[in-house]
């Protein structure tokens, strides 16, 4: 299972890798906006599969900090998506990544609803509109090339490798540097695991960024899961309640024929 | 003759609003879904998905209660409103039905589902119920037609599989009603907690029940306002009895599931005010109020109580599914004038049939089907 990890206290904010994503995958450029902060584009969407958050946090001794978070599909261990898809166009491949397949979609965009991260976006202004998210570059994992983002990064922010390897990695770091980093990866469990994992100098609980994709109490569980429990219950009621239900209709049918033979005797 | 003349402007202004909604829906498939509709990625799901989807099936629950009340139950007095029941599930399908080809990306890949399975999915198990069901409801209606046609054989083939449609009804609506909630087992992090509960499913099983009766009980009234027939008073009256009881058992299940999970109750935000709405409006007072033996004799009672409980189980659809959501997101999503305009004559549609079908099908005829099925077998 391969995977990236992000160092984010590596990342400079150049955002080469927002560029690599839009050239790899033939993406149309934007004009930039002012915002709040210098994030640009300031949301992922059809024509955006990656951007960096910048936010600027205050340590407790009053010291600015930049914080450049990463932002694209985390390719979950358990994805989601893949478990609401009804026609099952989004899969997670064996290497890792979580693909979709534009031929069998229907557009009803369960998946974005059911996303815990918020990641598949639809093309609005397309009048036979697709999901649109990050592929993991997994046209370039079959050709043993490592993703566009993690091939531009040119500080060391983005490593590629194995899943595995990559979490030994992160913690030797946590492990190396204890003042420096937050002493979980994010990713490594969250929402059952995912493929990009996350080292930040503080939580993502500090960081606030709930509404932009990073949320601290996605739990452990992968919630894909539930549609899954609830699936594998539905034979088993449709077996009751349809046994049941013949069963009582020709009992009551019976019933009804002997009361009528009854009343006809009497 | 002045009755005659405000059924045929009724009927005027059904068909205006239909046609209105049948030019919404092709700009819809011109322009495409971002340029007609206030969807967008933070509100991927909207009017749409919670009025035509959602509450389209829930208020159509009444086919699959009184065809159970009936077999099931043995209930064999609401016979009489089975037809008619049958024929508002009907058309509450296809505004489902109707309204998911628009709200589709892709509408005409709308069939997908048939061919492309993925097992694990709830919305995959919602097609296929929905898509067998609706296929059930349409035999019902068939045979109500062929009855009218006088194609004796082909209806005493069909009296031959009525228990196979019987129980394929009951069994299709049990699954696809509470896995219409299960959809949002999936997502409970986005929801307000007052909502988002494991035991979704069978909440919205337990409602849908209560949207059905309390439809069958508005349409029986209005309809016999409407074809100026007489109120079988007494039937309306036990239905109502009926529809008090499952609003009781619901309230009860709703407190059981908010009390089990630990959930603050009281508050005076916006998700607490439509949550009171909701629980203590529409279900707690349409039940205290059918207990009253007078509220529940009486025509006009039982529409208000009928009303305010099928208004409850919209409400309802609207907040788990649309406002619920809302408090995740800093944007905010109000439906567009063509999102309005197509639901509106999705509804116009939907009665205009029922209309129709009231009139045309013989729907109060004497022979129900399951004496035929007892003359037969």
């Amino acid at each position: 299972m391969k995977a990236i990890l992000i160092d984010t206290t590596k990342c400079i904010g150049c955002r080469a890798c927002q560029v690599a994503c839009k050239s790899w995958n033939d993406l149309p450029g934007e004009a930039s906006t002012f915002s709040e902060t210098w994030s640009n584009p300031k949301y992922l969407d059809a024509d955006n599969y990656t951007r960096i958050i910048f936010q600027e946090t205050t340590s407790p001794k009053g010291e600015l900090h930049w914080n450049f978070i990463k932002r694209q599909c985390n390719h979950c261990l358990t994805p989601a998506c893949a478990s609401a898809c009804p026609v099952g166009a989004l899969k997670k491949l064996p290497d890792g990544p979580v693909v979709y397949n534009d031929d069998i979609c229907i557009g009803c965009r369960y998946c974005m609803m059911a996303c815990p991260f918020q990641v598949p976006k639809f093309e609005w202004s397309k009048a036979v509109p697709l999901i649109r998210k990050c592929t993991f570059c997994a046209d370039r994992l079959v050709n043993n090339q490592e993703p566009s983002c993690a091939a531009s990064c040119p500080t060391g922010c983005l490593v590629f490798g194995e899943r595995d390897q990559l979490l030994k990695e992160a913690h030797r770091r946590i492990g190396l540097h204890p003042g420096k980093y937050y002493p979980e990866v994010y990713g490594e469990k969250t929402g059952g695991g995912t493929c990009k994992l996350y080292l930040t100098t503080a939580s993502f609980q500090t960081l606030g960024l709930d509404h932009q994709g990073f949320r601290p109490d996605l739990g452990d569980y992968p919630h894909g899961l539930h549609g899954r429990e609830w699936m594998a219950k539905v034979p088993w009621v449709a077996l009751t309640v349809g046994g049941l239900c013949t069963g009582l209709y020709f009992y009551n049918k019976r019933r009804g024929e002997v009361q009528d033979h009854d009343k006809r005797e009497g | 003759m002045s009755q005659n003349a405000k059924i045929g402007l009724g009927r005027g202004i059904l068909i205006g609003l239909t046609a209105l909604g049948i030019v919404a829906g092709i700009i819809r498939l011109i322009a495409g879904l971002g340029a007609t509709t206030n969807l967008s990625d933070a509100y991927p799901w909207g009017l749409w998905v919670s009025f035509d989807i959602l509450t389209g099936v829930a208020l159509a629950g009444g086919g699959f209660t009184i065809s159970a009340a009936i077999y099931v139950f043995n209930l064999k007095k609401f016979e009489p409103l089975l037809r008619p029941a049958k024929l508002s599930a009907f058309v509450g399908y296809l505004i489902f039905v109707i309204g998911l080809f628009f709200d589709l990306g892709q509408p005409w890949r709308i069939w997908h589902p048939m061919i492309m399975w993925n097992p694990e999915s709830v919305l995959f198990e919602v097609s296929w119920c929905v898509m067998l069901y609706t296929t059930v409801l349409a035999i019902d209606i068939l045979i109500m037609a062929l009855e009218r046609w006088q194609a004796h054989s082909w209806v005493g083939f069909f009296r031959n599989i009525y228990v196979f449609l019987i129980v394929a009804g009951i069994v299709l609506s049990t699954l696809h009603q509470s896995s219409l909630g299960a959809l949002f087992l999936l997502m409970p992090e986005k929801m307000s907690n007052l909502w988002a509960s494991p035991a979704i499913g069978p909440l919205f099983f337990t409602s849908a029940i209560i949207g059905g009766m309390s439809m069958v009980a508005l349409e029986s009234i209005l309809s016999a306002k409407a074809y100026g027939k007489k109120l079988d008073m007494e039937l309306i009256s036990s239905l109502a009895k009926g529809l008090g009881f499952a609003l009781v058992i619901y309230f009860a299940m709703k407190v059981t599931d908010l009390y089990a999970r630990g959930v603050s109750v009281w508050s005076l935000d916006w998700a607490h005010l439509l949550f009171y709405l909701e629980i203590f409006g529409t279900v707690a007072l349409p039940a205290i109020l059918l207990y009253m033996p007078e509220i529940r004799q009486s025509s006009r009672g039982i529409m208000w109580c009928a009303g305010l409980a099928a208004f409850g189980v919209v409400l309802n659809r609207f907040n788990v599914s649309l406002t619920s959501y809302g408090g995740y997101r800093d944007f905010w999503y109000f439906p567009s004038a063509i999102e309005i305009i197509l639901t509106v004559g999705l509804v116009a549609q939907a009665i205009l049939v029922f209309d129709f079908g009231m009139r045309y099908l013989p729907v109060h005829s004497e022979l129900t089907p399951h004496g035929a099925t007892a003359e037969t077998g």
